[in-house]
């Protein structure tokens, strides 16, 4: 049974110059399984994640025929019941700790308030479990990790803590914004062997969205490309370098490889009638 | 002749409510002028500190560094900026939001009483491939490309020999990364720049840089020549294990490990 059923989802903005679709007609299915999306910035990959949550805010308008997690109708969900729902069955982790993060709350505070609060779990046994969350994303100090300020921390150890958070309440449905574009490439492994564990184990759905072609080829089952608020291609992540698709044909083109030539990189070629959609 | 960056047994030790925390130790490397030389390791291993210590955004506790035979001092000698640039990480945070790229730009030439700055702000931005009508925008009203773009420029704008590259395009799309690239190494043709780039995508530093130095910990692991990182040539096990999690980013991707 699928997780997440989506058909024809729109996303508009209404702006000074008038409205402006983001997401303009997104249709996937989800199982428990690993779903990439990738696309360039401005693609609308962050915000099909974000409505999936129903994390966006007026003026902006989310619209879809049919939005369904687990039995449940997203689009007519109170707001009350969307809120049971992020956190322990939707969890989302975002892209940037810089923003997602509370600053003036130390990091241990962070991760303890949904135990204490959702869980009412005793202090003790909530600081126990935060620090198990850290060292499960491979946090070697964790202890002084949970009495940091966010701004001590650097961009992948604020990413790390990030997704601990998210994986405290062991969600059902993980949607997750680049969570690893600021971690270097031998720590990026170790994050995606931790979501890759809790899709066998326990049978979580991920959405993993990220500009990064090759990592997702490598980590997730099924790839989406978006382009300008569609899809333009769904592809087996095997079958990715294979891609026919000009747009997603131009974004592998454009990455420099370990013993390539020192020629330019080749651009991406905007000018098929792809780019026109 | 001695190389145009040296550093010597550098430390750089940051004190944190009491605790001493070395971010570098001892680390050693020499650039040569116009080479480019790429630091690679993971986060929190150091490379980006090395950087900042050039600088001065950070303090040197220990060794010395050296540009082109003149050790730095506590105070950097004013000329300094003028031969030593840095482009940051994040083009979302490192350009002032209340300033036009003209006054960003601009602020520079001021500073160092350079005239003619109507015509060398738009010969800067012409070099960097921006329109001239992006000279009274701001910064919100650029894309990350642009902006990353803005900040090369800025940084080209005292004419320096040596530009210090932080990731300058981790942030930035695949599409957008493979601009930047190609402009940086177009404008160090043209320039006669000498490069040192922290990175922790290899094939981006295969691409930019003849030698590299893996770091760990705050430590230096191991010196690579660019045939050596192709090759697979490397002694120590963390350059091979930094290098097995980049495999998929060789040149021939190898057949996807069945999971």
């Amino acid at each position: 049974m699928s997780l997440l059923e989506i058909e024809n989802l729109r996303v508009t903005f209404e702006t000074e110059t008038g409205p402006v679709q983001a997401v303009r007609g997104v249709s996937f299915g989800l199982g428990r399984e690993r779903l990439g999306i990738v696309g360039e910035s401005g693609s609308g990959k962050t915000i099909t994640g974000r409505s999936v949550l129903r994390l966006i805010r007026p003026p902006g308008r989310i619209e879809a025929d049919r939005m369904v997690f687990d039995g449940i109708d997203l689009t007519t969900a109170s707001e009350k019941q969307m809120r049971a729902l992020r956190g322990p069955r939707l969890a989302m982790v975002m892209q940037d700790p810089k923003y997602s993060l509370n600053p003036v709350m130390r990091v241990g505070a962070q991760l303890m308030e949904g135990l204490l609060r959702r869980d009412r779990l005793g202090r003790a046994e909530a600081r126990k479990k935060a620090i198990a969350a850290l060292e499960a994303v491979q946090i070697r100090d964790p202890e002084r990790v949970m009495e940091a300020w966010p701004h001590e921390l650097s961009g992948g150890m604020g990413q790390r803590v990030m997704i601990a958070m998210m994986l405290i309440p062991e969600p059902d449905l993980l949607i997750a914004d680049e969570p690893t574009s600021a971690l270097d490439v031998t720590v990026q492994a170790e994050v995606m062997a931790i979501l890759d564990n809790l899709v066998r184990e326990r049978g979580m759905g991920l959405i993993f969205i990220s500009h990064d072609l090759r990592l997702v080829a490598q980590f997730c089952d099924r790839v989406l490309v978006m382009y300008h608020g569609r899809i333009v291609e769904e592809l087996a992540a095997g079958d990715l370098m294979n891609a026919r698709h000009p747009y997603t044909q131009g974004l592998l083109n454009c990455l420099p490889k370990i013993g390539g030539s020192r020629e330019p990189l080749p651009g991406l070629d905007r000018t098929g009638d792809w780019a026109n959609v | 002749m001695s190389d145009f960056i040296e550093i010597d047994n550098l430390s750089v030790t940051f004190a944190a409510k009491g605790r001493q925390v070395q971010a570098v130790k001892n680390v050693s490397l020499s650039v040569g002028a116009k080479e480019s030389f790429g630091l690679v390791g993971e986060s929190g291993s150091g490379k980006s500190t090395i950087l900042r210590a050039i600088c001065g955004l950070a303090p040197i506790s220990g060794g010395e560094i050296r540009i082109a035979g003149e050790k730095l001092t506590e105070k950097r000698a004013k000329n300094f900026v003028t031969r030593v640039q840095m482009v940051f990480q994040d083009p979302y945070a490192s350009l002032h939001p209340r300033h036009t790229i003209d006054r960003t730009l601009s602020e520079p030439l001021a500073i160092h009483g350079i005239g003619n700055s109507d015509a060398r702000v738009v010969r800067a931005l012409e070099d960097v491939g921006l329109p001239s009508s992006f000279r009274f925008r701001y910064p919100h009203q650029l894309s990350g490309g642009q902006r990353q773009r803005v900040a090369i420029a800025r940084a080209l704008m005292l004419e320096p020999e040596i530009l210090l590259l932080d990731e300058p395009t981790s942030a930035l799309d695949a599409s957008v990364q493979a601009e930047v690239l190609n402009l940086l190494n177009r404008l160090r043709d043209e320039h006669g720049l000498t490069f040192l780039m922290v990175s922790h995508d290899l094939a981006v530093i295969d691409h930019m840089c003849d030698r590299i130095l893996v770091m760990q910990h705050g430590g230096a692991v191991e010196e690579l020549a660019r045939a050596d990182l192709a090759s697979a040539n490397m002694k120590t096990d963390y350059a091979r294990s930094l290098f097995a999690a980049s495999a998929n980013r060789m040149l021939e991707t190898p057949p996807k490990e069945t999971a």
